[in-house]
């Protein structure tokens, strides 16, 4: 079992993956934006973080980068609905290790999670 | 409506819908209108900007948008309430944001507005001159329309 952190803006989007999570036998913290983010795995320190990009008041990038300071070895998968190229390179640059791109697929989000967490 | 915009919507709310609800829908006759979108029971709006612009609206009945938000979720929703407006919202931000990855891929680099929601049936929505091409499908939960009313921002295609 591993302590995980969902952040995402969509309240359905976060509750169900969460749900997804917990049903599969992990912990799960969540968070709304990218603020709540930084301030929760400050305090939880989560194994691994599913992170959406678009969000209000700091976006997942933004967060991703703060995270990294906060931990240079934190293990980070950015979600999005968008899957421009652009956005998977700065992700990437900035430390992201997975890119998980939404609509929801089980599948994808346990291997990702599976990647993150043998890093 | 240029003829490049229609399978881009096609093509990512067939995928989206097809992965969420494990069916693929049923597609309808593809049209065009010019005349004011008449809201059904719950609507989702995105707005696009960029290469293009405009909005896009998922229009469905209150049974259709809970029925898809429960088999989404794994759980029953008796009511169409924050929880579930949020999920219909977020199919309306996934299909869009697929579309705009196409549209990106055809020369049309675009971004979105957060997803809002109409709820509530028979409000008068004009998009004024430009018309909506409009993709009827078949769930079975029900139907959904798929209104695109975009147009071709040749400016911001130049500046990408």
């Amino acid at each position: 079992m591993a302590k995980l952190m969902v952040v995402d803006e969509a309240a359905f989007m976060r509750l169900r993956a969460c749900k997804f999570l917990q049903d599969n036998g992990h912990e799960v913290v969540q968070a709304e934006n990218g603020a709540e983010a930084v301030r929760q795995y400050a305090e939880h320190r989560p194994d691994a973080v599913l992170m959406d990009i678009t969000m209000p008041e700091m976006d997942g990038l933004a967060a991703l980068k703060e995270i990294r300071k906060l931990d240079p070895n934190a293990r980070v998968a950015m979600v999005t609905a968008m899957g421009q190229q652009a956005i998977v390179m700065e992700a990437l640059k900035a430390g992201a290790k997975d890119f998980v791109l939404k609509p929801f697929q089980p599948d994808r989000v346990l291997g990702a999670l599976q990647k993150l967490l043998a890093a | 409506m240029k003829a490049e915009f229609i399978n881009p919507f096609l093509q990512a709310a067939t995928q989206v819908l097809e992965s969420e609800l494990g069916a693929a829908p049923q597609r309808g006759t593809i049209g065009l209108q010019r005349s004011a979108y008449t809201s059904n029971e719950v609507t989702a709006v995105v707005g696009v900007t960029g290469g293009v612009s405009g909005m896009v609206l998922f229009s469905m009945a209150e049974s259709t948008a809970r029925g898809m938000v429960g088999v989404m979720m794994g759980q029953d929703f008796p009511e169409f309430d924050a929880l579930a407006q949020s999920g219909i919202a977020e199919i309306g931000n996934v299909v869009t944001g697929r579309a705009a990855v196409l549209l990106a891929e055809a020369g049309f680099p675009s971004d979105l507005a957060p997803p809002m929601l109409i709820v509530g049936k028979g409000t008068l929505l004009s998009t004024l001159d430009v018309q909506r091409l409009v993709i009827p499908l078949e769930t079975e939960f029900g139907s959904i329309e798929v209104q695109a009313a975009l147009k071709e921002n040749a400016s911001a295609r130049r500046a990408a």
